[in-house]
């Protein structure tokens, strides 16, 4: 009989100002590449990645969102069926460290309860232009009861660290079941569409 | 006989006045020109010359030539004042028409409240999709394109022969139906076990009989 591709199908979100680089540091991490030319993403994206984990292989579905306000009605639709959210801002820009708190609170506002949170300081390899203290983020985090890491998707800091403690954390809070059915849900609205994988 | 073109000109001007310098007497005291100030003088003026050279006459005269002089001023006044006005008029229209193409060109945002945007309908790049359809567009575009990364993932098992190429049809339906071709060929393949076993069989037993 044919053997699955994945075990588990865990789906997550990039949340953050527009220009910190949400879109780099997944492109980093599924195609381990970075590309300097700044295309903002048009509302939402997406991107596959099958990671093994105890033993497990776990499909990351991880959602890419617009940072700009414009698209925001369309992105908040988007933090209901996350099971992790990484919250990104650009240490080199200090507008998009204060505005963590307001992300925080989209987060309370529009998704699950239970969904893991992390906070993320990017661009760590221009320190040179550092406004925001690495002791910063590490304090935010800290009151909110998060994991944080600076990361680089141009100089390939932490970027796969990242994902993978955020999909340890799921995991660890996953009951043990069936390898089985999960859907790839694209839909934001509840299981439409979907696909069953199977094979290999 | 001076009044003969004069007459003529008045015809020409007054649309086919026939009426001749009598006319000027019946027009509307509005549309009286100083021409016709001077036909009404010389009707008046005839008709006192054929009362006679009465005294009286003569006096009443004077006086009818003063209230014709008076007359021909407000007159003549009136229409300069009337041309005057008319081109002033002509160059106010002129400036409110520049003013107003000005005003289309520069200033909406003045009128506009902060919370609207303008919109330039000459401009190929202006937004004109609605939230909606941006909506519908993404959902379908990550729906293709996961439906694409399936397509791929399963051609990738065909390619490195985790499915042989004969399943292939069925394999394409979902995990019921792969699970099914998958039963399938493996009854498949003991029945053709079966049928070299059989032939084996037969072989030992036509030896033996």
């Amino acid at each position: 009989m044919a053997k699955k591709t994945y075990d588990l199908l865990f789906k997550l979100l990039l949340i953050g100002d527009s220009g910190v680089g949400k879109t780099c540091v997944l492109f980093r991490f599924s195609d381990d590449a970075f590309n300097t030319t700044f295309i903002s993403t048009i509302g939402i994206d997406f991107k596959i990645k099958t990671v093994e984990l105890q033993g497990k292989k776990i499909k990351l579905q991880i959602w890419d969102t617009a940072g700009q306000e414009r698209f925001h009605t369309i992105t908040t639709s988007y933090y209901r069926g996350a099971m992790g959210i990484m919250l990104v801002y650009d240490i080199t820009n200090g507008k998009s460290f204060e505005n963590i708190s307001k992300w925080l609170r989209n987060i309370d506002e529009h998704a699950n309860e239970d969904v893991e949170r992390m906070l993320l300081g990017n661009k760590c390899d221009m320190d040179d232009k550092r406004v925001v203290p690495k002791g910063k983020g590490e304090q935010i985090a800290k009151e909110h009861g998060i994991r944080f890491f600076e990361t680089s998707a141009k100089a390939n800091i932490n970027i796969e660290k990242a994902f993978l403690t955020l999909a340890e954390d799921i995991l660890r809070k996953t009951p043990v079941k069936e390898p089985n059915s999960e859907n790839v849900d694209i839909s934001s609205g509840g299981g439409v569409t979907g696909w069953k994988s199977k094979c290999c | 006989m001076e009044e003969a073109p004069l007459r003529e000109e008045e015809e020409e001007e007054e649309e086919g006045d026939e009426a001749g310098p009598e006319g000027a007497l019946s027009k509307s005291p509005f549309q009286l020109t100083t021409e016709d100030v001077y036909d009404i003088s010389y009707v008046v003026g005839r008709e006192l010359m054929a009362l006679g050279s009465d005294p009286r006459v003569t006096q009443l005269q004077f006086k009818i030539v003063r209230v014709l002089e008076m007359l021909e001023t407000l007159v003549t006044e009136g229409s300069l004042t009337a041309e005057e006005l008319r081109m002033e008029r002509d160059s106010l229209r002129k400036e409110v028409e520049g003013l107003r193409r000005q005003g289309s060109e520069a200033s909406p945002e003045v009128t506009l409240g902060p919370d609207k945007v303008v919109v330039d309908l000459r401009d190929p790049g202006r937004p004109r999709f609605t939230l909606q359809e941006l909506r519908d567009v993404l959902q379908e575009r990550n729906k293709l394109k996961a439906q694409l990364l399936l397509a791929q993932e399963e051609l990738q098992c065909y390619k490195s022969g985790l499915i042989p190429p004969r399943e292939g049809p069925g394999a394409r339906r979902g995990q019921e139906t792969l699970v099914a071709v998958a039963r399938a060929s493996g009854a498949r393949r003991s029945k053709e076990e079966k049928t070299i076993i059989g032939k084996l069989f037969s072989f030992r037993s036509g030896k033996q009989t």
